[in-house]
């Protein structure tokens, strides 16, 4: 009993009682409802076993359903418009952004601060915000554009299916940008300012110096960005509803606001559960990558 | 002496018990409904004056948010913490009604001296029927008409409102003035309920309904609606106003006319520095069948309250003072036996005789217990050939497929 005691103070036992008190929080907080969520996929739900846990067995038939649902594909060519442009475009200005501040001109960390505003504003209200700036008759981009001379007529970035999922991507994008932007600025600030001096020595010019010392030394950094970034990105929902809901006939659904749409607005709780296990099948390759991404990363 | 004190604490702590029960059993009533989110309503104000004209009853009332109200009562259903009595705007009632969540209270009703069926309209009557029983009673109802701003059609030399969708059309073209920013018509073709709302009562009066959408008179109008958006009569934008929103282009004047309801009446009194007026709907031929949508809200009691004779007496009491709610709440009764008052602003009453003139003509949105997935079949339908990506005709096929799946067919 003793040694039992001793040894959870200080020994096997301690570190045995650390990991037990992760996992049980782990599978409380978030294993459980991640099981009871497959788990529907596999079900018929309805509003009266909402309640329970033993429901009538469905097998694949759900997965089948959403499948051949009409729109089914559309969401699909949506979900992967919205998460690659929204990642690149994030990323890109992100990175040319952290460049930028990275050299170090009088108030550069103030500035670079201040655009964090974006990030820290709540999605609903950067959706509602966009909503006004995407308005098609009086909305502010398009008077813009059209007194530079880029357009002739309003673009109806809401209402017309060429350009709706584009205006949730652009909202997202300035979403996004800060918090890409500063992750790479810390990566960048990690980079050792001597490799630098010495590739000048040797008579690396600029683009040299990016491509082979940056970049490399950037490596897990990106990774970790990236990974963060599609996990963010498929977790966006907010700016849906504030933006397009959805529409025009579909032309801006992505797999997640289709998830809530089927078990908050239609009420079909086995389908929306479905869709959102085919989602976690993507977050969890995009975390597989994080991880292996930080782990090279403490090895240094 | 100190028997005397004892005796007297326990005459003090048996008092304090009798106090602190009632001298006759309480019965609580859980009441939920959207009124008091924003403003107050109807639910919020009744339910508190029943509450404070019965000594038996404790009412305990809970706002609920619009879009959260299907939600929050299906799980508090789910676990067992129902409330007794819940309003449900119509077309989300059949949910509840058709799986026996609410009480079947056609004997209550039959049996009370101050519901009567034949009072209410038949379709807001309707959307609380299942298989031939009644589970709730209308709250109150609303519908859609034209509203036409009348400056802008006599600067036009067009005297008289649309009477069918191609003259509705024909005057949007000719009310179009986009050196002013003025559109012909506005309307909501919005992907949710707003935009089935406004687009099935053309279903219906086609011949057709919720059960049969591909009909060839819905395809025609839709093809007015979409010549209307792509010739710019009519703003793009209607594929994502609401109707809130759409009107408010029509109040300050940037279109001569929108499709909405009476909801929007006393806005329209303030914001609108133009003369007005309503129509009715218009039909597809001159003279044809008219239809138009219905709204409002019901009243109904859960099956699972363990107190149905009160909760029914919350209702009759609901029912009594329907005479009160188009003055103070401006929504109007579902009722025929009841005289709306004169309000003594002229274009509100002239609008509101057009609306209960429509009021005749309003068919309920299903009722089904998947009343929510036909609906998104139908906009998107509406959806895909007012953005033109399929024709009127083949994105009504497509919809009769999927309500047929829905409905078993």
């Amino acid at each position: 009993m003793r040694r039992f005691l001793g040894s959870l103070r200080d020994g096997a036992g301690f570190d045995i009682l650390l990991v037990g008190a992760a996992m049980v929080f782990l599978i409380a907080m978030a294993g459980l409802p991640l099981i009871y969520n497959v788990l529907m996929s596999f079900q018929q739900v309805d509003m009266f076993t909402l309640g329970s846990l033993i429901r009538p067995w469905a097998g694949f038939q759900n997965y089948i359903d959403v499948v051949r649902e009409p729109a089914f594909w559309l969401v699909a060519k949506n979900t992967f418009i919205f998460v690659f442009f929204s990642m690149g475009g994030q990323f890109v200005i992100g990175f040319a952004l952290a460049l930028f501040f990275a050299q170090n001109f009088p108030g550069a960390s103030t500035i670079r601060g201040l655009f964090l505003v974006s990030w820290v504003m709540p999605g609903l209200v950067v959706g509602a915000i966009w909503s006004w700036i995407l308005a098609g008759d009086f909305g502010v981009l398009n008077t813009i554009l059209k007194n530079f001379g880029v357009i002739s007529s309003n673009i109806f970035w809401k209402s017309d299916p060429a350009f709706s999922i584009w205006a949730v991507v652009i909202a997202n994008i300035w979403l996004g940008l800060a918090f890409n932007m500063l992750l790479l600025s810390v990566g960048l600030a990690a980079i050792p300012r001597d490799l630098y001096e010495a590739a000048e020595l040797d008579g690396a010019n600029a683009f040299q110096r990016f491509w082979t010392i940056t970049l490399p030394m950037m490596r897990s950094t990106i990774g970790a960005v990236l990974s963060l970034g599609l996990i963010g990105t498929l977790q966006q929902f907010d700016l849906f509803p504030a933006i397009t809901e959805g529409g025009p006939a579909n032309t801006s659904t992505v797999a997640q606001f289709w998830s809530w749409q089927m078990s908050f607005k239609l009420y079909d709780f086995a389908k929306g559960a479905t869709i959102s296990v085919m989602m976690l099948i993507l977050v969890l390759i995009a975390s597989i990558i994080y991880v292996r991404s930080t782990r090279h990363e403490v090895r240094g | 002496m100190k028997l005397h004190f004892a005796g007297l604490l326990a005459a003090v702590s048996l008092g304090a018990m009798s106090l602190a029960t009632p001298a006759f059993a309480q019965v609580t009533l859980k009441i939920w409904s959207i009124d008091g989110v924003d403003r107050v309503g109807i639910a919020d104000t009744f339910s508190k004056e029943f509450d404070e004209a019965n000594d038996d009853i404790v009412v305990e009332y809970r706002a609920i948010p619009f879009d959260d109200l299907v939600n929050e009562t299906l799980r508090a259903f789910a676990t067992g913490n129902a409330p007794d009595i819940v309003s449900f705007d119509n077309p989300d009632f059949a949910l509840f009604s058709s799986r026996g969540a609410m009480l079947d209270i056609t004997d209550r009703i039959a049996n009370s001296s101050v519901i009567k069926a034949d009072n209410y309209f038949a379709g807001p009557l309707n959307s609380v029927s299942w298989d031939g029983k009644l589970f709730g009673i209308p709250k109150y109802t609303d519908t859609i008409g034209v509203f036409y701003n009348k400056d802008l059609f006599a600067k036009a030399g067009i005297t008289e409102p649309p009477k069918t969708w191609a003259q509705l059309t024909e005057y949007a073209e000719k009310l179009t003035d986009p050196a002013n920013n003025v559109y012909g018509a506005t309307f909501s073709a919005r992907a949710g309920e707003e935009g089935t709302f406004q687009f099935l009562p053309i279903i219906q009066m086609s011949g057709g309904g919720y059960d049969h959408v591909n009909t060839d008179g819905a395809a025609e109008v839709l093809d007015l609606w979409k010549k209307m958006v792509d010739n710019g009569w009519a703003s793009k934008d209607v594929l994502s106003l609401g109707q809130w929103d759409s009107t408010g282009t029509f109040n300050s004047g940037n279109a001569a006319m929108a499709i909405s309801g009476p909801w929007e009446v006393d806005r329209m009194v303030e914001d609108a520095k133009f003369d007005w007026g309503v129509a009715l709907l218009p039909t597809i031929t001159e003279g044809g069948e008219r239809s138009s949508a219905l709204g409002g809200f019901d009243w109904g009691i859960m099956s699972t309250t363990k107190h149905p004779d009160e909760a029914f007496r919350a209702l009759e009491y609901f029912a009594s003072q329907d005479n009160r709610i188009f003055a103070e709440f401006g929504s109007i009764p579902a009722r025929s036996d009841i005289e709306l008052p004169v309000t003594g602003v002229e274009k509100k009453d002239a609008a509101l005789k057009v609306f209960l003139e429509q009021l005749q003509y309003a068919q309920p949105r299903g009722p089904h217990p998947e009343w929510q997935k036909i609906s998104k079949a139908i906009y998107d339908a509406m959806q895909q050939a007012l953005t033109g990506q399929m024709s009127s005709k083949d994105a009504l096929n497509q919809a009769q497929t999927t309500i047929d799946g829905i409905l078993g067919k």
